[in-house]
Order: C-alpha cells, then structure tokens, then sequence
C-alpha cells in the first residue's frame, strides 16, 4: 500500500477544489452581476492580474519594483480613450490628438493597446532603472509613480486632469475579468516555465553565473520589466471599465503599496502566491469593517474605530514576513500546475485517480489518528 | 528676474534644505549601518511632534520638557520597532526589510489617525522662536537660524561619535561589512541599537523643527520628507553623513528655484523633479554626489 | 498540509461571504438586477419592517478624512436626533457606515455592500466627485438614490445619473459668486490665482472663476500651482510678491492646506484681499492665528454666525455630542445630506421604496436647511442655492451678503 500519497497531489481532488469548485463560483457570481459579492470578486480578478505580473519581476527576476501603479495609470487611461466616444473626448480631453479622438475600439483591443502603450514605458524607462540595483531600483520606481500622477494632474488638455475621466463604460464583468484572468496566467505560466522563464531566475539566484552562461542581463531585465508592465497596463484598462470614474489620485503610493503587501501576502516566488494574495487581500478587510463599526459582542458596545481594520493588516504584514516570509503560499506552484495541466482534466476518466483520491483520504485520518496516538 | 528675487528665492530654497538634512541626518545614520531603506522614519517623526503636542498642551509641560519626554519615548519606541519589524529580518533580503519598514509605516500612521484623527492641528511655538528678522528683501525667522545651527552641531557631534568613540568606529566596522565586523567580536545588535536611537532622537528633533516652521501637524506628515531625505541621501552619497547634509541643501535649493523660475504651469512638477534629479544622480553617480567610489563610507 | 489548509480556508472564507451576500439582501438583488436602470420604477428594495436602513458611504480615513469624518459625524447626529424624535412616521432609521478609505475601488464596493448585504434604501455621504462618480455608478445601477453630502462638481447628476442628487450647489455657482463679488462689489480689477491642481475640486473652482471674472472684464495677472502635501509655498510666493500685489487673490485650495497658506502669504507680506470657495470653510485660524483675520473672504454654504434656528441648534447639537463645533462646512452638508433623505422618506408615507424617495427627492421644494433652502426639480439635481460671502473676522466667519 502506498503510505505517502497526499490528498492536494490527487488530481481528482485537485479538479474539485481548484477548478469546479471555483468555476461554480464564477458561475454564481455571473449569474447576479451587480451584487456586492460579484463586485468583490472582479475586483479580486484585476488585482490577481496585477499581482501576478508583479510577481514576475519582483519574485522571479530579483528585481523589486515598487512602481506597478504608474503602468497601471497608462494602461488605463490609454484603454479609457480608446473606449470613450469622440464626443466625450472633444469635451474631457480636446487636447489628444485627432487620431486618438475618433478611435472607438473594442474592449478586447483597447485592453492589449494600453498594456502596450505601459510596456513601451516600461522598456523606455528601463534603460535607466536596470542599472541600479536591490532597492535602489524600488526607489526608482517610486519615482516613476511620482513623475506619472505629476503628469496626469497637470496636462489639462489630455487627461482633464485632476477631474479625471469620468463616464467610462462598464466592460469589465466576472467574465471578461476572468478571461483575462485565465490568459494571463496562462501566458505567465508558459514564460516562467520556458527557457526565458529559466533563465529569469538563474539571474535572480546568480547574476554572475547566469551571465557566464551566457544571458544578456540588460535585455533580460528590459523584457521582463517590459512584460509585466504589459500585464500591469491590461490590469489597470479592467480597473477603469470597473470603475468607470478614474483620476490621477487612484494610481498613487497606496495603490503601489497594496499590490506589493498582496504579493508579499500570497507570496512572490510563484504565480499562485498572486492569486491567493489577491484573494486575501480583497476578502479580509471585508471581515474586519464590522470592527470599525463598532462591533457588538455579548451586549458590549465597541466604539467605531476607523482605520482599525488598516492597522490590523499592518501588524499582519509584519508577522508575516517575519515568520512566513515566503508568504502564505510559499514555494508551491499548486494553483497554476491544476490548472494547465492536462492530468487535472483527464483525472475525470482514470479509474486510477479514483484509487489516488481514496488513498488520499484514507491517508488524512490515518496520520491523524498518528498524532493523536 | 531681478537679482533680489533670485537671492530671496535662494533663500527660500536654503531654509527648505536646512528642514530637510535635519531629517537627512537621523535617516542616514540608520541607514549608513542597516542598508535598510527606512519608510518608518518620517513617521516615527510625527510620532515624536504628536507627542511633544499632547505634553505641552494637554499635560501643561514647559517646552524643553516636553521635546526631552518626546525623544526618550521616540527613542523607545524605535527601539521597540527595530527589535520587533527589523531584528527578526538581519539576515533577509534589502527588499524584506523594505516591505517591514513600509508596513511599520502604515502602522504608525493608522494608530496616530486612530487617536488624533486626520484634522491638521495647530502646532505653536513660543513666540521668540518665530520671532521674524527682514535684511533686504530677505525674511527669515530665529526657527530657521536654529535649524541651521542644529543641523550643524549633529554633523559634528555624529562625526566625533564616529571617529573618536569606541561605539563610533564599531558603527563604521558594521557599515563596511557586518559580518567581519561581527566576526571581530561586535555586537552588531548593540551598534544597530545604538543607531536606532540616535536616529529616533534625531527624528523627533527634526520633527520639531519642520512642524515649528510650518506650524501644523498630521499623521501623514512626515512620509514625504523621509522619501525626500532618501533622495538627499542617495543624492550626496549613501554612508556619507556631510554628503547627506549637502544632498538635502541640493534638493531644498533646486526645488524652490524650479518652482520659482520655471513657467508657472510646471510649478506643481516640483516634486517630480526632485525624484527624477535623483534618477539622474543615481544613473551617473551611482554612489552620489560626494560618496566615494568605492561605497565606503566617508 | 497547512499550505491546504491555508487554501481551504480561503475558500471557505469566499464562500462565507457569498453565503452572506445572498442571504442578507435578497430583495434588494434580485429585484435591483430586474429593474431597468434608467428610470427604474419600483426597483430597488424596499422597507417592510419597523426599521428604515440608509447607508453612509464617507472616507474617515485617507486623505479624505479632514472632510469626511465631520460629515460623517453630522450625518450621525441627524439619526440620532430623528429617532429621539421618535423616527420617521413611527419607524426608527437605522445607519449603517462604511469607510471609503478615500479609495475609489473601496467606494464603490461599499455602495454594493449597502445595497446588497445591508437592504439599504438609500444612500448618503462622500465630498469629492472621485469617489462620488464611482459610489453613484453603483447605486444608479441598482435604482438605490444617492445624495452626496459635500461633493461639488456640477455635472455629477449628468454623469452618474437620475438617482444622484447634491446637497451642496455646484462649483460653477460658488467660483463665480466670487467672481462677482470681487468684480463688482469689491471692485477688483486684477487678480492672482493659486490652484492645487492634484484635487478635482480646486481645479475645477479655478477653472470656473477665471472664466468668470474675465468675462466680466477682469484681468488674471498670474495664475501658479501646486500639489497638496507640499507645506512650502514660499517659491509661489516670492514670484507672486516678484510680479506686483493684485488686487486680490483667488486661493483654490482645499480645507487642509487653507490656514498653511494664509499664514505663509500672509508672513511673508503679501496683502492683498484673499478670497476662496467653500473648502476655506474650516480652520483658518490654526496655523494662521490672527493673520487668518485680515481681508480673507469664503464663499461658502452657511455661515455660523447666521442666527436662524436651524443653524445654531444644529452647531449646539453638534457641539454637545461631539465635544467641538462643527469642524468645517462640510459636517452641516453632511447634517443636511440626512435631512435631505428624511424628508423624502417621510413624504413616502407607509410605501418606502427606492424608487418613491427618488422621486420625493425630485419633489422636494423649499427645505429649510443649516446650509440653505434646497429645492430640486426633475432636471435639476444640484440645488440651487445662495452663495454666502464671509469675511473671517476675530475667529469666525462673519455673514456679509448673499449672491
């Protein structure tokens, strides 16, 4: 009997919780579009998008970047101007050339344009910020975000500015969130499982050794800004047609920070960290804002401590990185691997993936029993 | 573009400075030995203004009291912070201590919001401090002759402390390399230690003399100085405690002259220069302005 | 082991919540998702039992909180107050709060919180256009009428839609207010302009009185800039002072840096009258101290000295709950805001739907409120209102004339 078979490698169980489980979700979710959940749960799709091209630079390259809300900005606005009409431009933003004033473009399109238009940034200003190093680059970055909001804020003509553009339409629903979802983790997936992917992380462990196998450090640090720049644009074009009102002030510090605390949280070695970082992120505070309001327990009124809730995610933050500074899901790429691999699906009609499973199970309380004994 | 307007703008730009090393050094010296880029520094400074705040107008306390009681508790609570967020981390990566350093800040600021709420208060000094002086078209108050003055006598307090003091040259031996340095029998703990707490008393310090000059204090208020004394670090050279001071004099005067000659539409890009400016320094002097070029320190 | 744990227990966590969602606000879903949005009709939740749920949706945190915590605080004494009062029409009001966290994303999720787990009937709260466009999206959606207490941008209503109203009149009447003001009572023919321009309201309160004190005849000698946060104005000030006093001084800035930048013009010489709109409504004494006192003029929604009734128990009420007056003016709009909803809730009778309190908003003719008497009309969601001119004398603003 094989003794060591765990339930989570068991791709039936695997199929069940990672996929069906969620999709029924999703399904349920798509099924009362403009309930709160469903708003929680897009706003976890765009941040999983973010966060998982933040963990390609920050957790596979070694380079750490702290600047993910400037390339969210151009990624947003230019995806906004290619979905608003000609008449809402002339008024908002008559200084965009003409061109750009007439282009009504499909979401799909205007989603992939901004990521590109935030990848042609990327490469631009990679130039100067590949050549600093460790935090030095995250400082750069930072930068980077300071220079975008100064520019939004006072070209007038073409981004109206502080008011900020209003009136963008609603395009990001579960399903078109989540498809964009699935393909850039798809496509994440494939680039860190290729040779590129490979060779990312050697320069990471090693720059010298990587180098003297022969990697271009310069090119490879450019692309890999480059891409996640991409995904971080594409992310920042949901979170407009989300919102429909975005401003310079939404791409800030704040917006920096929350997206590295959640790759932090989830964890930036592996992609699946993003989507449980993403995912926690969203969901917690949800719990504790009956904190701040002045929670009732046992017929004792609490006072209503706003800013409790940030506080207590701070202190969280702390512990985390002290005592799991992996993040919640380590090294483990146990998401992404069920997901994109053949074996998950095909579980379905092996007989002997409904063995695996028994096993699994039966091995659950066998080394329960271990312990109690 | 008179000539006086240029000199008064100067002048503008020289007092920005002197708020800003005063910062600069209490950042550097923290950040000369850990290599910690130190988010919570700004807050810890707010920290100290909130509460030589409470013990002058809520306990009653006479001024030099109060700043003394403030820097001892700030002093503590550095201490606290570096033993609990940063001492666990010696060994991980900058970037882990980066992400503790940024959380030790939103920390900070949410309980100061939790307890004193987001007004702007009113923070008054004695008269004689904000006693004004006018020489041409030049005013200046005695606060900003203070600051001058302080931010001097630190330089050359830190500079004997470093090169004459036995914990001075351990300070120096761990900025080098930590672990020789630990391996010649420091306690590099103790020298981290004593860091913190110079840089905390130093912070509050500075604190009183950034929110004496502007006369108000938030929770907010001190984040974007420490990001600006980074950048005077970083553009006078890390490790150098006289390259830090001159970086913040860079900033403050190159802030004020690009607000005040440049068309009025580019005014608000202040801050956006002093970050690309350090870019700039940073892609042609990677070890600043006055570091040397090996990266020790000075 | 614990990685699945770790996982389960996020999954469980996601499914509590969706357990939640659809238990709490079951009317309030599936009818909203029915309902057409536009003109919705008897869509939305509504009240059956003796309880009145409204929500608040105010940034008592973030950048936004010197704004909003006030606003947030009347808002709260008005529910007290109308349940003390024994409530509307026999049933009690019960507010439910959120933190926007002066994010916009929050904002937004917080309206669907109210709606769909809270069974909220309506909704209030929010100053800044930002997190009003996003919060009003949602609501529109869901037939649910919003009012925003303190936000001032005009064409919100437009964007946002039928459901959104303003208790505050719009930027447009207050920048010209004082326009006119300077232009012809004060005689003003050149003036400086300031602008914060990383705020949607300053830029707009700019943009708005430049247009109008040209068309009058005036001439703008100077406009500069700056971004909130910056608490050194002196570069803006030396090159002001280079140019040659005005004959006024047009200072769009936001409540938080008004004292800061009184006291450092002020100090360093500049004299020439100051006027601003009604984000000078706060403390320009703390900073400023006396100096706040000489030639600073607000247009602005009420004034604390004005002595009718309304205003002065609102200040005394206000006073005795929280230990301080009123911060700034945005706590009597978020007083009002209430006020606003109450009355449209009365006028419903014993049928308290979404869509009647829209349109009793609609109807609403003539509230007496602490910041003036609110009108609105089917096309008109922006109140029409007086601007009041103060002049900040002896720590207050002093009542000079209405425009």
């Amino acid at each position: 009997m094989k003794t060591n078979v765990k339930l989570r490698d068991c791709n039936l169980f695997r199929l069940v919780c990672f996929i069906i489980i969620p999709l029924l979700f999703l399904v349920f979710c798509a099924l009362q579009p403009k309930s709160y959940i469903t708003g929680l749960v897009i706003t976890a799709g765009i941040y999983i998008v973010l966060c998982a091209s933040l963990n390609l630079i920050n957790g596979f390259s070694g380079m750490f970047s702290m600047g993910h809300a400037a390339f969210m900005a151009i990624g947003a606005y230019l995806s906004a101007f290619l979905t608003l009409s000609a008449n809402v431009k002339m008024n908002m933003t008559p200084g965009l050339p003409g061109w750009l004033i007439h282009a009504q473009l499909p979401f799909g399109v205007a989603l992939i344009i901004g990521g590109l238009a935030a990848a042609l940034v990327a490469v631009i200003i990679g130039f100067p910020v590949v050549r600093t190093k460790g935090h030095y680059l995250s400082v750069v970055t930072l930068a980077l975000i300071v220079v975008v909001r100064a520019v939004i804020d006072n070209q007038d003509k073409l981004t109206s500015g502080s008011r900020g553009l209003k009136g963008i339409p609603t395009k990001s629903t579960i399903l078109t969130v989540y498809i964009v979802v699935i393909i850039t983790l798809f496509l994440l997936y494939r680039i860190v499982r290729s040779d590129y992917g490979r060779g990312l992380v050697a320069m990471r462990d090693d720059p010298t050794a990587a180098q003297t196998l022969g990697i271009n450090l310069v090119k490879k640090k450019i692309s890999c800004f480059a891409i996640s720049a991409f995904f971080a644009g594409v992310g920042g074009g949901l979170w407009a047609h989300y919102l429909t009102a975005i401003s310079g002030a939404s791409f800030y510090f704040t917006k920096s920070f929350d997206i590295v605390e959640m790759s932090i949280i989830g964890g930036m070695f592996t992609l699946s960290g993003s989507i449980l970082g993403a995912l926690f992120y969203t969901v917690v505070p949800e719990f504790l804002a009956p904190l701040e309001n002045g929670l009732r327990i046992g017929g004792l009124q609490l006072p209503s401590m706003f800013g409790l809730s940030n506080i207590i995610m701070a202190l969280f933050l702390i512990f985390l990185i002290i005592f799991r500074r992996q993040g919640l899901m380590g090294r483990s790429e146990l998401l992404l691997d069920s997901w994109f691999s053949k074996d998950t699906y095909l579980a379905l009609f092996r007989k002997k993936d409904y063995a695996r499973l028994a096993e699994g199970f039966l091995n659950l309380f066998r080394r329960k029993k271990k312990a109690e004994s | 573009m008179t000539l006086s307007y240029i000199l008064t703008i100067l002048v503008s730009g020289l007092k920005l400075g002197a708020i800003y090393a005063i910062v600069a050094i209490g950042y550097s010296i923290v950040y000369g030995i850990l290599r910690l880029i130190n988010f919570a520094h700004g807050d810890i400074m707010t920290v100290g203004i909130y509460i030589i705040l409470v013990l002058m107008n809520r306990a009653g306390l006479p001024i030099y009291v109060s700043i003394l009681a403030s820097v001892a508790i700030s002093v503590f609570v550095g201490l606290l912070i570096e033993r609990l967020a940063y001492r666990p981390l010696r060994d991980a990566t900058e970037e882990t201590t980066l992400i503790s350093s940024l959380a030790v800040s939103a920390l900070l600021q949410n309980i100061l919001l939790l307890c004193f709420g987001a007004q702007r208060q009113p923070f008054m000094l004695p008269g004689f401090l904000t006693q004004g002086h006018t020489i041409g078209s030049v005013n200046f108050t005695n606060i900003n002759i203070i600051t001058f003055i302080i931010t001097a006598i630190f330089l050359v307090a830190l500079f004997l402390l470093l090169s004459k003091t036995k914990i001075g040259i351990a300070m120096r031996a761990c900025s080098e390399n930590m672990k020789a340095a630990r391996l010649m029998g420091i306690s590099v703990n103790k020298v981290v230690m004593v860091a913190f707490a110079i840089g905390s008393g130093m912070a509050v310090i500075a604190g009183f003399l950034l929110a004496g000059e502007y006369k108000t204090v938030y929770p907010s208020l001190g984040f974007v100085p420490g990001l600006k004394a980074f950048c005077a670090a970083v553009i006078g050279g890390i490790g150098s405690l006289g390259g830090a001071v001159a970086g913040a004099f860079i900033i403050g005067v190159t802030e004020i002259l690009f607000a005040g000659l440049m068309p009025t539409s580019y005014t608000a890009y202040r801050d956006a220069f002093v970050f690309l400016l350090m870019v700039v320094v940073l892609l042609f002097r990677p070890n600043g302005l006055f570091g040397s070029t090996k990266g020790e320190r000075s | 082991m614990k990685k699945i744990a770790t996982l389960l227990l996020a999954l469980a966590m996601v499914f509590a919540l969706a357990a939640c969602g659809a238990g709490g606000g079951n009317g309030g879903t599936d009818d909203a998702s029915a309902a057409p949005t536009e003109e919705a009709n008897g869509g939305g939740a509504a009240v059956t039992g003796d309880v009145i749920k409204i929500g608040g949706i105010f940034n008592v945190t973030g950048d936004q909180s010197s704004i909003d915590a006030p606003a947030q605080k009347a808002f709260a004494l008005a529910v007290d107050e109308i349940n003390a009062n024994g409530g509307i029409n026999g049933r009690k009001v019960e507010a439910v709060f959120y933190d926007g966290q002066t994010d916009t994303a929050v904002c937004a999720s917080d309206a669907k919180k109210l709606i769909d787990n809270d069974g909220v009937i309506a909704i209030g709260g929010l100053s800044d256009s930002d997190y009003a466009y996003a919060a009003g999206a949602v609501a529109q959606e869901a037939g649910i009428p919003i009012v925003f207490s303190g936000a001032t941008t005009p064409d919100i209503p437009d964007v946002v839609g039928n459901c959104a109203f303003m208790t505050a009149f719009g930027d447009d009447v207050c920048a010209h207010a004082a326009a006119e003001y300077l232009y012809n009572e004060m005689g003003a023919r050149t003036v400086y302009v300031l602008t914060d321009t990383s705020m949607s309201y300053t830029s707009n309160l700019s943009a708005y009185f430049v247009e109008r004190f040209k068309e009058l005849g005036g001439e703008v000698t100077l406009e500069d800039h700056f971004s909130s946060g910056d608490y050194d104005f002196s570069a803006q000030i030396q090159r002001y002072l280079a140019t040659g006093e005005t004959d006024a001084m047009f200072m769009s800035t936001g409540p938080d840096d008004a004292s800061t930048v009184i006291e450092q013009y002020r100090s360093a010489g500049a004299t020439a009258p100051m006027i601003s709109g009604d984000g000078w409504d706060a403390d320009l004494w703390g900073v400023a101290g006396d100096l706040a006192n000489k030639d600073v003029y607000v247009c602005t929604h009420y004034s604390t000295g004005d002595t009718s009734e309304t205003v002065q128990h609102f200040i005394a009420a206000y006073t005795e709950k929280y230990g301080i007056a009123p911060e700034n003016a945005f706590a009597a709009l978020g007083y009002d805001c209430a006020q606003i909803l109450f009355k449209a809730i009365e006028a419903c009778g014993d049928d308290i739907t979404a869509e009647n309190i829209r349109t009793n908003i609609e109807a609403i003719n003539g509230l007496v409120c602490t910041t003036g008497t609110i009108s609105y009309t089917a096309d008109n969601h922006v109140p029409d209102k007086t601007v009041v001119v103060t002049q900040s004398v002896d720590g207050a603003l002093k009542f000079i004339t209405n425009i």
